[in-house]
């Protein structure tokens, strides 16, 4: 096993007008090499927070401690470097909620995506767009040629997603971040998504962490789950354990309270009827 | 606190609200430092400023307290800078919350009058006004306001069009509200930040107005004016130029401490805002 | 005797120029003390009905009768005395109050509204309100941005039912919330519906929470309605292509059933 970055003893703070927020507590995590890992829990518990100190991307004003440490680049051995500082969207791809976040709302897509290959990949412009066309197909854009032409207004939310998504992995990082990619979309462009994802990530040997607050999508798609809770690590491990044998009190009532296809209906629990 | 606090760390706006706080205690102290008509004759004619102790600025052409005038000006000044500045707000934000409330017609016919206003230089139209209407307090600063309520109408309409749309809004009439009370209620107090943040700019611009029509005489005969003064002091420049000069630089004084005390307003707001 | 009855609902946006059908010849019932839920992907019309049936929008065609009576008919002092009896809960609490409100006020709006209580008697039934929905009382007090996104809710839906209404439309009034804070939520919906006999138009795209709650559903696709029936009967067994993609597209959790 090798970890592609281990995290030990992540602590957070955001100091906001006098007031003090510990946004994570003592975290220690590896993330494998090639792994899909999950990060759930519930608003607030520190699943964005993590993210950003992974990708370098946290608000000065955050108090960090702990250590964040990747595995060299391209080394056989898995001997870890601290010096080594990975790049936003050379190293790794951040996929946001709100894809508008990440897109430039006057420049055509098909440039925001060459610009990223271009600057990362030291392509010209001419091979740049070539590639961005390429992205746009894989992220299974129709007509990706008018694509490459069309302003984020002119996209749905799917749609934009699916850019957002060919922009992160246009530098062919090691590690994609996906922090509530699917949170905004309905449940069938969800679903689209999610599968876009699982083939991309199986396609490039990707690192993925999916954040999400919903367990039941996070165990579509992941190895293993990582469960915060109050900015702590309440439980990390396989899917499989996770979803049939959790061990914290806290995962079991995320469990309990997914209301799935197949769980009784709270009408009937009650004996309610119209 | 926190946002005065934030206030008090930009120089300028210290500055500011220096130069602000003490023309109002000025304006506050003139009654009681000058007691009397600061119109009335209180020494020689031309009497140039530190000889006389009990005039310290000296006399005018006929004799009248330069300092007594100042400080009573202090208060014409701010008094019609400030009411003429309110006035201008609150048509402004009442028109401008109106139009974009109600859409449609009203909108359309409030937005082409508010037109008709911008397109007439502020100052003609307040001079025309004092003009026709005669000079006293109250039409000086009417008539400022008329020239200045436009600017408040439009930030207020575009601001309440966008808040038409939100939630709240939808949630006021689902339970019943009258429009009216949704307007200036729920969605008014709303759309005054950026508002208030013109008053400022207005403030100055209302004083210098009223300077100007002091200084073509149309100010109130009855009361002193800065403007009145620095016309008086004109027919005597050569001679006596600080007649002219000292109450010139009161007037620059001060629309600078308002300007930039508005300023540090706007500022502390603003980092408020893009905090939260 | 049904409390609300939709018949052949239309309502046409421009998009480009050209005109669309955002909502298209939609027709729908619902008794008294029922749920129904309208279900759908992004764009299908879900919230323009909830806004077409609450007279927050007009509609290009149709029909709506609410409580017996001809709702589009009315206007005014009338529309609005109406509404006690109509009421909504939105998606996102925060968006949904005056940032400046109070909790109290926020409540006392309608009861003084439509005359409910005299000013010396509203803070009584407030705080009877409050307590109604599971919260205390002593937090009326509170700016509505004090208070976490769950209690708001809480109070969203007591501003709802302050003037004792028939019906609800919720848009997607539990998706913004936790797991854990969603199944009180609606537990407390069953629990007024029970009660005071509330019937629910509850909009959602979730179809594992209308399968707990609703009983009767209605998918939209493009503005139409492509399927309706009984809520489990047909997420059991869809038989449009909107409801088979709907249901293919839940996330289920692959548990190995204990006992
Ligand atoms: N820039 C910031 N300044 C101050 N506090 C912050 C900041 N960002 C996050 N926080 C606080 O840190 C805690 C963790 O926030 P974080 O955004 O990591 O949670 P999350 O799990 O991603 O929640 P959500 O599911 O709502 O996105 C919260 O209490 C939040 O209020
Ligand atoms: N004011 C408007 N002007 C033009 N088009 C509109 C307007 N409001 C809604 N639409 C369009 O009408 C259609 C239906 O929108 P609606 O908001 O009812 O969908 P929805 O089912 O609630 O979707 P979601 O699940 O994303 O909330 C969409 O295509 C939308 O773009
Ligand atoms: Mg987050
Ligand atoms: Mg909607």
């Amino acid at each position: 096993m090798t970890a592609l970055l281990s995290i030990r003893d992540l602590t957070v703070r955001y100091r906001r007008e006098g007031v003090e927020v510990t946004a994570l507590k003592g975290i220690s995590l590896d993330v494998e090499a090639g792994e899909r890992l999950a990060i759930i829990g519930e608003s607030g518990s520190g699943k964005s927070t993590l993210a950003l100190a992974v990708a370098g991307l946290l608000a000065e004003a955050a108090e960090v401690g702990g250590s964040i440490e990747w595995q060299k680049p391209r080394s056989s051995h898995s001997v870890t470097a601290s010096h080594f500082q990975p790049l936003g969207g050379r190293d790794i791809g951040f996929v946001f909620q709100d894809p508008s976040f990440s897109l430039d709302p006057v420049m055509p897509v098909g440039k925001q995506i060459a610009e990223v290959a271009r600057t990362h990949l030291n392509l010209t412009w001419r091979e740049a767009y070539a590639k961005a066309k390429t992205l746009l197909g894989r992220v299974r854009l129709p007509d990706s040629e008018a694509a490459l032409r069309a302003y984020p207004h002119q996209l749905s939310g799917g749609q934009k997603q699916r850019v957002a998504i060919a922009a992160a992995i246009a530098a062919a990082p090691k590690l994609l971040i996906a922090d509530e990619a699917t949170s905004a979309l309905d449940t069938i462009v969800q679903a689209e998504i999610v599968s876009l994802i699982r083939g991309l990530v199986n396609e490039d040997g990707l690192t993925l962490a999916f954040i999400s607050h919903d367990i039941a999508l996070a165990a579509t798609l992941a190895e293993r789950i990582a469960v915060l809770r109050h900015g702590e690590l309440v439980e990390l491990g396989d899917t499989d354990q996770i979803l049939n044998a959790p061990r914290h009190a806290y995962t079991r009532m995320l469990l309990d309270a997914h209301l799935g296809l197949d769980a009784k209906p709270l009408l009937d629990r009650q004996g309610a009827s119209a | 606190m926190k946002r005065l606090h934030r206030f008090f760390q930009t120089p300028e706006a210290i500055a500011g609200a220096l130069i602000l706080a003490l023309l109002v205690a000025i304006a506050l102290a003139a009654p009681l430092l000058f007691p009397g008509d600061p119109q009335a004759i209180a020494g020689p004619a031309l009497l140039p400023p530190l000889q006389n102790w009990s005039l310290p600025l000296g006399t005018d052409r006929l004799g009248r307290d330069v300092l007594a005038e100042l400080f009573h000006g202090a208060r014409t000044s701010l008094a019609v800078g400030l009411a003429a500045a309110a006035a201008a707000l609150l048509v402004g934000a009442v028109v401008g919350t109106l139009a974009g409330f109600a859409g449609g017609l009203i909108d359309e016919v409030l937005m082409r009058i508010t037109d008709a206003f911008q397109t007439v230089p502020s100052f003609l139209l307040a001079l025309a006004f004092v003009s026709i209407v005669g000079p006293s307090l109250g039409v000086v600063i009417a008539a400022i306001a008329l020239g200045a309520w436009t600017g408040p109408a439009r930030v207020a309409r575009a601001e309440v069009l966008s808040i038409r749309e939100r939630d709240y809004v939808a949630g006021a009439r689902v339970i019943g509200m009258h429009p009216l009370e949704i307007a200036f209620r729920e969605v008014l107090p709303n759309a005054l930040p950026p508002v208030l943040a013109l008053s400022s700019v207005i403030v100055a611009a209302a004083i210098l107005t009223e300077a100007a029509l002091s200084f073509l005489g149309l100010g109130d005969p009855n009361r002193v004016t800065w403007g009145g003064m620095i016309a008086e002091g004109r027919t005597v420049l050569r001679t006596a130029p600080l007649l002219s000069i000292v109450p010139g630089i009161a007037l620059v004084l001060t629309v600078l401490g308002v300007y930039l005390a508005g300023e540090g307003v706007v500022e502390s707001t603003a980092v408020r805002r893009s905090l939260s | 005797m049904t409390v609300l009855a939709v018949s052949n609902l239309s309502k046409r946006y421009r998009r480009g120029g050209k005109p669309f059908a955002a909502v298209d010849d939609v027709s729908f019932e619902i008794g008294p003390a029922e749920t129904l839920a309208v279900a759908g992907p992004s764009g299908s019309g879900k919230s323009t009905i909830a806004r077409l049936v609450l007279r927050l929008l007009e509609p290009d065609a149709g029909r709506i009768q609410f409580e017996g009576a001809d709702l589009l008919i009315l206007s005014g002092a009338a529309l609005r005395a109406r509404r006690a009896r109509l009421q909504m809960v939105f998606q996102d609490p925060l968006a949904a109050f005056n940032p400046r409100s109070t909790v109290a006020r926020a409540l006392d709006d309608p009861l003084r509204i439509h005359g409910i209580a005299s000013r010396s008697e509203r803070p009584r039934r407030i705080a009877a309100l409050l307590e109604r929905v599971g919260l205390d009382a002593g937090l009326a007090a509170r700016a509505i941005h004090e208070i976490s996104g769950g209690q708001r809710q809480r109070v969203a839906i007591a501003r709802a039912i302050a003037t004792r209404p028939s019906l609800i439309v919720l848009d997607e009034a539990v998706s913004a919330l936790d797991v854990s804070v969603r199944g009180q939520i609606l537990d407390l919906l069953l629990d007024l519906q029970r009660q005071e006999r509330i019937a629910y138009l509850f909009i959602s795209h979730d179809l594992g929470v209308i399968r707990a709650l609703a009983h009767r559903i209605v998918l939209l696709e493009a503005g139409r309605v492509a399927e309706s029936g009984d809520a489990r009967t047909v997420i059991a067994s869809p038989q449009s292509a909107v409801g088979k993609a709907l249901v293919a597209a839940t996330p289920r959790l692959n548990r190995i059933k204990t006992p």
